[in-house]
């Protein structure tokens, strides 16, 4: 039964979507209609993302066997944190699909602090970003260079503090911290693909309208805050490095891409504010705030937001007196 | 998880999922994303939308008795957490505008970004493109080759020159959207494109100043135009652009199929 509303309700939709166009252009004000476009990208771009990571959160959590990721993991809590970074290697996920995974590495027995050094690290710390990174700036360049090292640094950096939290699962919100101490999926007389179907409709109940919302917030603001505000600042080294932290937070671009997106700023932007765009960005951005919402607590945000803002301003600067 | 928290997921899943399907299949995910996205959007887009169905398929027992388990886990979680009054209507706020933007997904048809966005980025702030032209590139290029120079081809030449020698005999024909000159917008228009590295969100505003007196009697901002014209010292005494395509025909067009430039 559930079966067939499901496929009528799609096809439904469906045919909406198909009519509606037919019926002829909306003249919705221009202001309105570029919101609705910026918004729609945005979702357009990260839903794949988004499948992807919740499938591999899947796999983590009820396919691969828990021995698997905690054996090969070092003991020492500094080594393992460096290894978990490098995880992204191997998961090369954009960072909007990371937040699923991240969280089902915690389901999967991670610390938060671990969980958070992968959430931070994977976006930079992957083949995809690494290569596009190079293809933009040079395999040779400080830029490149600022930005593998800085991402690493600031992941492990922020993983350390965190850990030093007495009680980890307080960083977490109530809801989330909840979902972790479900009993093993094992235990339930369930077969694995009930359990990944049962996981998928779990995360996407969570991830998805964080998605919507932070979508709307980043067309928003891509609308209201006048570009050439951010550009007028490019020349001044310490200027530059805070007018590309507030683009990178504004435009939420992908960190696979962003290089090619950047690479045109580098003639009328000093390079340690193109680094900081590229070590900040795939971090903290308006869509991923509202996607880390799903698992962390505010202050913690408010908290990594800042960490993450000043070791990004720090490399930046080191940048621009060395380059 | 409350059981309209997961149905709300799979509501937006479905509105994202089938929009982005619509679109692969009319070609107007271009309008969103970069076409070398396409084929793994449409891949993932299949994949989700299997698991959709799938989520469907579950038997009423099962999510009732998971509902119970988790219902009762969060019962405890939440006595101390924020008044549940303040929790509700930031739910409630929050579960309006997702709902809002769905229906917007489905039902608003798509479409370009409009001049509000090429006016809020400013034209040619920025160098864009990876493969654009180079002075040297275009002097060496037969003469046959500008009339397949595009809006981004020649935005990328005159930020590099402005010596008009270099654009003599170099006949121009550009598509593009009408974009008011900042200066002098009675008798200067930029016919514009946007060039989009990954996505909608990331696009540039490039574009060719045009000299046409009171352009605005036969055009509007936002029309698409293909204009045909040369490069010469411009006559507008206002405008700040020192070169401009001066055109010898100028038609409204439909806008292209491709509306973006890479």
């Amino acid at each position: 039964m559930g079966l067939v509303v499901g496929l009528g309700g799609i096809a439904a939709v469906f045919v909406v979507r198909a009519l509606t166009p037919v019926l002829g252009p909306w003249s919705l004000p221009n202001r309105v209609q570029d919101l609705l476009t910026l918004s729609i990208s945005v979702i357009i771009e990260s839903l794949p993302f988004v499948i992807l990571g919740i499938v591999l959160s899947i796999l983590v959590q009820v396919w691969v066997p828990d021995r698997w990721i905690m054996r090969i993991l070092p003991r020492n809590a500094f080594l393992r944190r460096a290894m978990i970074s490098f995880l992204g290697i191997f998961l090369p996920v954009c960072e909007c699909g990371n937040v699923p995974l991240a969280r089902g590495l915690i389901v999967k027995g991670f610390t938060v602090s671990e969980s958070m050094t992968f959430l931070l690290a994977a976006p930079i710390v992957n083949p995809i970003t690494i290569l596009t990174t190079g293809q933009a700036f040079g395999f040779d360049s400080w830029i490149f260079a600022a930005r593998l090292v800085g991402g690493f640094v600031i992941a492990n950096v922020i993983g350390w503090l965190f850990s030093k939290h007495p009680d980890q699962d307080s960083l977490l919100t109530d809801r989330f911290a909840a979902e972790c101490r479900l009993p093993d999926p094992h235990e339930h007389d369930q077969t694995r693909w009930q359990k990944s179907v049962e996981l998928f409709t779990r995360e996407s109940g969570v991830i998805m309208p964080a998605l919507f919302i932070g979508s709307l917030i980043a067309g928003l603001v891509q609308v209201a805050v006048p570009r050439s505000l951010l550009l007028s600042l490019g020349s001044n080294p310490l200027w530059s490095i805070l007018a590309m932290m507030a683009l990178a937070f504004v435009i939420s671009v992908c960190s696979n891409v962003d290089s090619f997106f950047i690479l045109p700023f580098a003639s009328t932007f000093m390079p340690g504010s193109i680094a900081v765009f590229l070590v900040f960005g795939p971090i903290i951005d308006i869509k991923m705030l509202a996607l880390m919402r799903t698992t962390f607590r505010a202050k913690v945000l408010v908290q990594l937001t800042v960490i993450v803002g000043l070791l990004s301003a720090l490399i930046g600067l080191v940048v621009n007196y060395f380059a | 998880m409350p059981r309209f928290s997961r149905w709300q997921g799979i509501v937006l899943c479905v509105a994202a999922l089938v929009s982005t399907v619509w679109l692969a299949v009319t070609n107007q995910l271009i309008l969103y994303i970069h076409p070398r996205y396409i084929v793994f959007t449409v891949i993932m887009t299949v994949l989700g939308l299997a698991l959709v169905i799938a989520s469907f398929g579950r038997s009423p027992d099962q999510e009732h008795e998971q509902e119970q388990e988790h219902e009762h886990e969060h019962e405890h979680e939440y006595e101390d957490a924020a008044p549940r009054s303040y929790r509700r209507a930031i739910s409630v706020v929050g579960t309006v505008v997702t709902l809002v933007m769905a229906t917007a997904l489905v039902v608003v048809p798509p479409a370009t970004l409009t001049t509000a966005t090429a006016d809020q980025r400013v034209i040619n702030s920025t160098q864009v493109g990876s493969g654009t032209k180079t002075v040297d590139s275009a002097a060496s290029a037969p003469a046959g080759a500008f009339a397949r120079f595009t809006v981004l081809d020649w935005s990328s030449l005159l930020r590099q020159t402005t010596d008009a020698s270099f654009y003599r005999d170099k006949a121009a024909n550009v598509v593009g959207f009408i974009t008011k000159d900042r200066d002098d917008p009675q008798n200067v228009f930029y016919v514009s494109r946007f060039v989009i590295t990954c996505c909608a969100v990331d696009a540039q505003p490039v574009g060719v100043p045009v000299f046409l007196p009171n352009w605005q009697n036969r055009f509007a901002a936002d029309h698409w135009v293909r204009v045909s014209g040369s490069f010469q010292t411009n006559p507008s005494t206002k405008s700040q652009q020192s070169i401009a395509l001066v055109p010898t025909a100028t038609t409204k067009v439909d806008q292209p199929s491709e509306p973006y430039l890479y």
